[in-house]
């Protein structure tokens, strides 16, 4: 995908900065893919010169098959409307980013939550405090190595419930299959 | 004839019993205007004896009790002032001032209270109340004083005399209008329910007020709706020669902001002031100019 | 000496109840009076307008015309302090769950909870999700539960009746078991909160005016709590032979 095919003006900032991966287009939706460190320029340029005002959200996914983070961040022009999704990927190990908060205010509340969420420490975010998860004291939840399901058996008992239906359904041979 | 002590003792239990007929008069009449059953008969007995029955009292001090006894006691001795059918208490003692001050003194006990209470809420709906009482309290000095002027007496036993021959709501019927919007006002039913709220301030003063006090604000509201009508009644339907009659133009008046209420939703709280100063208090001011120019 | 005697394990100087003081035991006065206010507690219920869960959008059907529970006495109220019934309607996130207990704690008695839907039965539709708790009965005592999701407003009409009918016959008295056993449910409390969790009530004082403090109030978990009050170290409760957690001097 060239750079002619991308509606303009996101056009001019995307072709002042190079290594970029423009790999989706379609009718309102731009799908970048970004080098870490050059991500901040990229928000600065579409919010100065291409009237990218609108953080919609700042999305994380986890790969724990390359170990890294994937840091996506939606923004949304209000003349063209056009979404532009920047992706970034980062190292899990120090999982360590930096703060848009000064380009754009609401970054602040997506990265707080993706603090809690993933464990992602942003550099300069004003207030990493959990807000949602606020007497959570375990691994952070939403990693693909944190089972729910296996922390809900060991924290918490189940009631007993053995009523007299179930016991005739099993009788007959059926009953509750456990995945 | 009763002692008037004996019609001391009796008065305030008589409008208890009333106010307690009006209030399921009201809940009842909500409930048919919304189209559903209302509670029970008994419902607002249940409600006053579950209150006062709960196992634990939560209180705030000595001030927060002594302010839910001022309140009752403010209520039941405007009640002893009221001559009713058979009974006039202390009516021939006291006048129609002594009266409308008395009116004001469940305020101030529950502001009291309120205050020992520690909650913003709270304070915010006291300090609601109190607004609303200076909205509502000025055309009610103007219809009193137009009274006392039309009649030449504020001595109640002497204006229920004089309205022997025709009532004193033909007399002055604009007076009665601003006498029945300045009830209606200080019943604080919607628009006027400022200081209650429930879903703004989780309603005002009451907001730490629970089992006894509540029971008391219960038995307060009683002897409120209770009041309304028997004022309106003494001062402009000529009382009532017999309790039938009495009861009736009781029912009939406090029917009145208890049906609007039902219509409306809640103004504001600077808006009530607004509203009490511009409309009741213009139509009072029309009323006493036409009793002077007499 | 002949004839039938009662057993008391506890030091007759101490406040500690070791057997519950039963309907026969209360005088005829007592009785007739206690009759009389739970037929009127039955019939005037509040409720708390707190809408916990998902399961608060079949409260409003309820209350209004067509399925009219003010015809039962029932009527929402604003706050804790006026309310008899707290309603916890859905699922409870933990971060709820704390907020709930400093509610129910502000409510004053006899005030009866009743777990609305089947997140509090078993965990419901949120069964496997590390943020919600899975039995409602083990952090506060509840008085019903009703099955559904979300029950209907039949189903919650059944409920109230079910209610003021144990109610009429004195038999919900669930509240009571906060008090006597109160250190389990703080215990189970704190397994979510952390140790040094305790509620905004003096929970321990309101249990020995209740004249509800047993041998199961006071215990390893709430041993934190007596930096409030010395007189619990008056009541000298050995408990060290029962649990062998030592005493609570």
């Amino acid at each position: 995908m060239t750079a002619e095919q991308v509606p303009t003006p996101v056009d001019e900032v995307l072709s002042q900065l190079p290594g970029l991966e423009i790999s989706r287009v379609s009718g309102s939706r731009v799908k970048l893919r970004v080098p870490g460190q050059r991500l901040p320029g990229l928000l600065a340029l579409l919010k100065g010169q291409a009237g990218y005002l609108h953080l919609s959200a700042i999305s994380c996914v986890d790969w724990p098959q390359t170990d890294e983070f994937e840091l996506v961040y939606h923004v949304w022009s209000y003349e063209t409307k056009v979404m532009v999704s920047a992706h970034v990927r980062i190292p899990r190990e120090p999982g360590r980013y930096v703060s848009v908060y000064d380009l754009f205010i609401p970054a602040g509340y997506f990265e707080r939550d993706i603090h809690e969420m993933f464990g992602v420490e942003f550099e300069g975010a004003p207030d990493l405090r959990p807000f949602v998860l606020t007497e959570w004291h375990g691994p952070p939840p939403m990693l693909k190595s944190f089972s729910s399901i296996d922390y809900v058996e060991e924290q918490y008992d189940w009631r007993d419930y053995r009523p007299d239906w179930l016991a005739d359904v099993e009788q007959r041979g059926g009953g509750i299959e456990e995945t | 004839m009763m002692t008037v002590a004996v019609q001391m003792l009796l008065m305030p239990l008589v409008a208890f019993l009333v106010g307690l007929v009006l209030v399921l008069f009201m809940r009842r009449l909500r409930a048919r205007i919304e189209r559903r059953v209302g509670p029970p008969l008994l419902q607002p007995v249940y409600d006053i004896v579950k209150l006062y029955g709960k196992r634990s009292q939560i209180s705030h001090g000595p001030m927060h009790e002594i302010s839910i006894m001022m309140v009752v006691g403010g209520v039941i001795a405007v009640v002893l002032f009221l001559p009713v059918p058979g009974m006039q208490g202390l009516a021939a003692h006291g006048d129609l001032i002594t009266l409308v001050y008395l009116l004001m003194v469940p305020s101030l006990g529950l502001a009291l209270g309120v205050g020992q209470c520690a909650n913003p809420n709270g304070s915010i709906g006291i300090s609601r109340a109190l607004t609303a009482m200076v909205g509502y309290d000025i055309p009610l000095m103007l219809v009193v004083a137009g009274v006392a002027i039309a009649y030449g007496t504020t001595s109640l036993p002497q204006i229920l005399a004089m309205q022997g021959g025709t009532w004193g709501v033909f007399q002055m019927p604009l007076l009665a209008l601003a006498m029945l919007i300045a009830t209606y006002g200080m019943l604080a039913k919607e628009p006027f329910e400022i200081y209650t709220a429930p879903a703004e301030i989780a309603t005002g003063p009451m907001v730490e007020m629970g089992g006894k006090f509540m029971g008391a604000l219960f038995v307060m509201q009683c002897f409120q709706i209770y009041t309304a009508g028997a004022l309106f009644t003494v001062l402009f339907l000529g009382g009532g020669a017999s309790w039938p009659g009495f009861l009736l133009k009781v029912f009939a008046v406090a029917a009145i902001p208890l049906t609007l209420t039902n219509l409306f939703p809640r103004y504001r709280a600077e808006r009530v002031l607004h509203w009490m100063w511009k409309w009741p208090t213009g139509i009072a001011l029309l009323g006493l100019a036409l009793i002077m120019l007499r | 000496m002949a004839g039938k005697t009662i057993p008391i394990e506890s030091d007759p100087n101490t406040e500690v109840a070791c057997r519950d003081v039963g309907g026969e035991e209360r005088s005829l006065l007592r009785r007739v009076v206690d009759q009389f206010a739970d037929h009127c507690r039955a019939r005037s219920l509040f409720v708390l307008h707190y809408c916990t869960g998902c399961g608060a959008i079949e409260l409003p059907p309820s209350i209004t015309a067509r399925f009219d529970l003010e015809r039962m006495g029932i009527q929402p109220m604003a706050t804790p302090r006026q309310a008899d019934i707290l309603l916890i309607t859905g699922y409870l996130a933990v971060k709820t769950l704390k907020r709930v207990i400093l509610t129910y704690e502000q409510m004053p008695g006899p005030k009866y909870v009743v777990g609305f839907g089947s997140c509090t039965i078993n965990g419901g539709m949120y069964w496997h999700s590390y943020a919600t708790i899975k039995q409602l009965g083990n952090y506060i005592p509840v008085e019903l539960y009703i099955a559904g999701c979300m029950p209907r407003p039949e189903a919650i009409q059944q409920m109230f009746l079910e209610l003021m009918a144990r109610i009429d016959r004195g038999e919900a008295r669930a509240w009571e078991d906060y008090y006597r056993r109160y250190d389990a449910y703080l215990a189970q409390q704190q397994s979510l909160f952390g140790t040094r969790w305790e509620g905004p009530t003096d929970v321990v004082a309101e249990a020995r005016r209740y004249g509800l403090l047993e041998h199961q109030t006071l215990g390893p978990h709430t041993a934190h709590l007596e930096r409030y009050a010395p007189y619990h170290r008056e009541l000298g409760v050995p408990l060290a032979d029962k649990r062998g957690s030592g005493s609570l001097v």
